[in-house]
C-alpha cells in the first residue's frame, strides 16, 4: 500500500516536474503555413504538369540506370532488355531521362566542389545553405523514387541527403568545426568521388546503361 | 463551423477552410513535435509536413475518430520517422567526434533537477518516451495514444508504467522532491 502510495506521488510529482522538458514557444502559425503553402504548391505543380512528373521519374529511373551500370559489374554488360530506360521507346523519353538526371548530380557535384573550394579559401557563402535546401528536395524526391531501391543507389542518396542537411543548418556564425564535420563526413564516405562516379563522363546526351 | 463541414470545404478546395482547419490543430500538433524532437527547427519541419500531408490525404479521413485523432497520428509517424534520420545523423556527427578525439570524458553527473530529469527523458527508449511525453506532458489519454501509435491501450498504459519506472529509477537520488 505504501509502494502505491508512494508511486502516486512520484507520478503526481513527475507529471508537475516534466512540463519543463522540451517547453515549446509560441506556435509559428504564420511562418509555417506559408511554407506549408509553399510546399504544396511545389507539390502541386509536380502532380499537375505531366512534363514535370516525366522528368522526375525520369531523374529516378535513369539515375537507378547509370548507378546500376557504374557500380555493378554483372549488370555491365546485361544488356537492354531488363533496364527501364532500355525500355523507353521515345527518343524524347529519353532526352528528358538524361536532361533531368545530368541536371541533378551534376548540380550537386558543382555545389559540393564549391561548398568545398569556398572553405578551403577561408570564404563563407552564406547562399549554400539556401542552396543546400533546394537540392535537398530534390534528393528526397529520388529517395522516394524507385530509383532508391538500388542498395548502392539509396546509400549514395542517403549520403548526399546528410551532408545537404548539414549544409542546410550551417548557421550565418558557422564555426569551423561546424564545417570541418561536414568535410570529415564527405571525406569519410568518398561522397564525392561516388557522386562523380555516378555522373556520366562527357556532355549530354548521356551514356545509359544499356544504352549502345 | 461544425468539423464536417470544415472537412467538407477543404476537400472542395477552399483556401479559408483549408486555414482554419490548420488554426484549429496546429498548436497541438506543433507542441507535440517539439515536445518530442526538443529542437524547433524540426518541429517546424514536422509540422509542416503533417499539414501538408494531412491536406493531401483528407480524401482518405473516414471520420470513424476525431480529425485531431487521424492527425496526431500523421504527426507521430512524420516526427518518429524524422527522428530516425536525425539519430543516425548524430550518430555519424558522434562517430566523427570521436574519431577526432574532439569528445571529453564522461558525462559529469548534473546536479540539477531540470537537467537531469530532461537527460533521463532522452535516455528512455524511443516507444516508452513516445507515450510518457504524449501521457504525462501533453495530456493525451491511453486510447488517443493507442490510435495515434496504432498499438492496443494496454500496451500504452505498460509502457507508461515501464517509462515513469525508469525514470525513477534514474532519479532515485531526488527522492525528496517527492517523498515528502
Amino acid at each position: 500500500m505504501m509502494f502505491d502510495h508512494d508511486e502516486d506521488k512520484f507520478a503526481e510529482w513527475l507529471q508537475h516536474a516534466a512540463k519543463t522538458y522540451h517547453d515549446p514557444r509560441p506556435t509559428p502559425r504564420d511562418e509555417m503555413w506559408t511554407r506549408i503553402e509553399a510546399g504544396r504548391a511545389a507539390r502541386r505543380v509536380i502532380a499537375l504538369r505531366p512534363w514535370a512528373r516525366w522528368t522526375l521519374a525520369a531523374a529516378a529511373v535513369l539515375v537507378l540506370g547509370i548507378g546500376i551500370g557504374r557500380w555493378t559489374a554483372q549488370q555491365r554488360n546485361g544488356g537492354p532488355a531488363g533496364t527501364p530506360v532500355a525500355s523507353a521507346d521515345t527518343a524524347n523519353r529519353d532526352l528528358l531521362y538524361q536532361v533531368a538526371a545530368t541536371q541533378y548530380l551534376s548540380r550537386t557535384e558543382t555545389f559540393l566542389t564549391g561548398f568545398r573550394a569556398d572553405l578551403r579559401a577561408g570564404r563563407a557563402d552564406t547562399r549554400f545553405p539556401g542552396q543546400a535546401r533546394d537540392l535537398l528536395t530534390t534528393t528526397r524526391l529520388l529517395l522516394d523514387s524507385p530509383a532508391a531501391d538500388d542498395p548502392r543507389m539509396r546509400g549514395l542518396l542517403e549520403d548526399l541527403e546528410l551532408v545537404l542537411v548539414q549544409i542546410s543548418q550551417l548557421p550565418a556564425a558557422r564555426q569551423r568545426h561546424d564545417t570541418d564535420l561536414i568535410t570529415q563526413g564527405m571525406d569519410q564516405r568518398s561522397v564525392l568521388p561516388k557522386l562523380r562516379s555516378a555522373i556520366p563522363a562527357g556532355p549530354v546526351p548521356v551514356r545509359t546503361q544499356g544504352a549502345t | 463551423m461544425d468539423e464536417r463541414d470544415l472537412i467538407n470545404r477543404v476537400r472542395a478546395g477552399d483556401g479559408i477552410a483549408e486555414r482554419a482547419l490548420y488554426d484549429a490543430h496546429v498548436d497541438r500538433v506543433y507542441r507535440l513535435a517539439y515536445r518530442l524532437a526538443g529542437d524547433d527547427a524540426l518541429a517546424q519541419d514536422f509540422t509542416q509536413e503533417t499539414f501538408i500531408r494531412a491536406f493531401e490525404k483528407l480524401d482518405t479521413f473516414r471520420g470513424d475518430s476525431a480529425l485531431s485523432t487521424w492527425l496526431h497520428a500523421i504527426t507521430t509517424t512524420v516526427v518518429l520517422n524524422g527522428l530516425r534520420k536525425v539519430k543516425r545523423f548524430h550518430k555519424r556527427e558522434a562517430d566523427l567526434e570521436a574519431a577526432d578525439g574532439v569528445t571529453g570524458g564522461p558525462r559529469q553527473a548534473e546536479p540539477d533537477l531540470k537537467v537531469r530529469l530532461r537527460q533521463a527523458i532522452d535516455a528512455l527508449p524511443q516507444g516508452y518516451r513516445t507515450v510518457f511525453v504524449m501521457h504525462d506532458i501533453e495530456g493525451f489519454t491511453h486510447e488517443e495514444i493507442g490510435v495515434a501509435l496504432g498499438v492496443e491501450t494496454g500496451t500504452s498504459k505498460a509502457q507508461l508504467s515501464r517509462a515513469r519506472a525508469k525514470l525513477r529509477e534514474s532519479l532515485a537520488d531526488f527522492a525528496g522532491e517527492w517523498v515528502t
